[in-house]
């Protein structure tokens, strides 16, 4: 199981406006493309990259909490199995599905559509924009160290300390 | 691995509190939801079985405002402790920026305690990480019991980087900010 599905981590994923720009471009394709409700870009972690839609904006933390969470699971579920992993979940309810598709080890594409969206055109649809997005990926990697420093610096962590402090008390 | 999206200004960072079952890591997060500024929090999240045991996680997003321009949150989890659900430690693991150990501090847990640590540091290595060099933080809960320990004995046995560590009895709020706030602050600084 310390295969693919664990490979080192990344220490800091930074997206920078240009990449979210063009996350958000595909995501809103799909949207289009698909009639989706929404479609979201989550980081394996949990964390929610981008959103696009109307469907889960206010809930999109637990989410993506839940549904990272889910795909974990569903990856010891195929080692059980003796399956390499599963490279997506589909959920189906009576009005609403979600179709969650792995982006090159690293991120989830999770679609949210109704009844009148055939799975079939999610299937496609979500494997050419996971493409899209595989590439993104690989350039965010790519370029983590330069951009770091004009966020994280030393007046950055003293503030965020002085509001820990603030903030974390009874 | 902390997310830092420079086109929307925020930096998300992880944090899991691991322990073994009945540790207390559910009671620390519940007590930060009940305790901390509602503005400062979203809801929690528990998936648990008719028991109460946590199966799956639990899950608390704090949220510190904009911070130099950043709107800064930490997510915190806890594992399920029992140790039927190893796997499930080692997926919540995934993306951690820092974890806090809580010990159980009865004599009677001790080798339980010493055993999760193991196990801890073993599945942060199948991801890639060190525990010597990680944000580390560990809590000596459960102190107003007759049966805890003395702190010298858990601190020599089971803390043997000598990290932080904090006292506290979480079910009546004691020590869980202190705890709460180091790891924040170490995650922070190795950013």
């Amino acid at each position: 199981m310390e295969g693919s599905a664990y490979m080192e981590q990344l220490t800091n994923l930074i997206i920078s406006d240009r990449e979210l720009a063009i996350i958000s471009t595909a995501l809103n394709k799909l949207v289009l493309d698909t009639s989706a409700s929404s479609v979201m870009l989550i980081d394996k972690s949990g964390q929610v990259i981008a959103t696009q839609g109307s469907g889960v904006r206010r809930n999109a933390t637990s989410l993506g909490a839940l549904l990272a969470g889910a795909f974990s699971s569903s990856r010891h579920i195929a080692e059980l199995l003796g399956e390499k992993d599963f490279r997506t979940i589909f959920q189906q309810g009576v009005n609403e599905n979600i179709y969650t598709t792995l982006v090159e080890e690293q991120w989830l594409l999770v679609i949210v559509f109704d009844k009148l969206t055939h799975i079939g055109l999610v299937k496609v649809l979500s494997k050419k924009a996971s493409d899209e997005l595989g590439r993104i990926l690989e350039r965010v990697k790519a370029d983590i160290t330069r951009k770091k420093s004009s966020v994280i610096n030393v007046e950055f962590r003293s503030s965020v300390e002085d509001t820990i402090d603030l903030l974390f008390r009874d | 691995m902390a997310l830092i999206n420079i086109a929307t200004h925020e930096i998300h960072c992880k944090i899991v509190y691991y322990g073994i079952g009945y540790c207390g890591k559910t009671t620390n997060l519940q007590h930060v939801f009940r305790s901390i500024h509602p503005n400062a929090r979203g809801d929690m999240l528990s998936i648990a079985t008719e028991t109460e045991r946590t199966l799956f996680f639990d899950f608390l997003p704090l949220d510190l405002g904009t911070v130099h321009g950043f709107r800064t949150r930490f997510h915190l989890y806890t594992v399920p402790g029992q140790i039927l659900y190893e796997r499930t430690r080692l997926a919540v693991l995934n993306g951690a920026d820092g974890i806090v150990f809580v010990v159980d501090s009865q004599a009677e847990k001790f080798e339980e305690n010493v055993q999760s640590i193991s196990e801890l540091e073993m599945n942060l290595r199948r991801i890639g990480k060190d525990l010597g060099n990680f944000p580390f933080v560990m809590q000596w809960n459960k102190r107003d019991l007759s049966t805890a320990l003395p702190v010298h004995v858990l601190d020599r046995y089971l803390n043997r980087r000598r990290v932080p560590s904090f006292e506290a009895t979480a079910s009546a709020g004691k020590g869980v900010f202190a705890t709460l706030r180091c790891i924040s602050k170490t995650v922070i600084t190795q950013l």
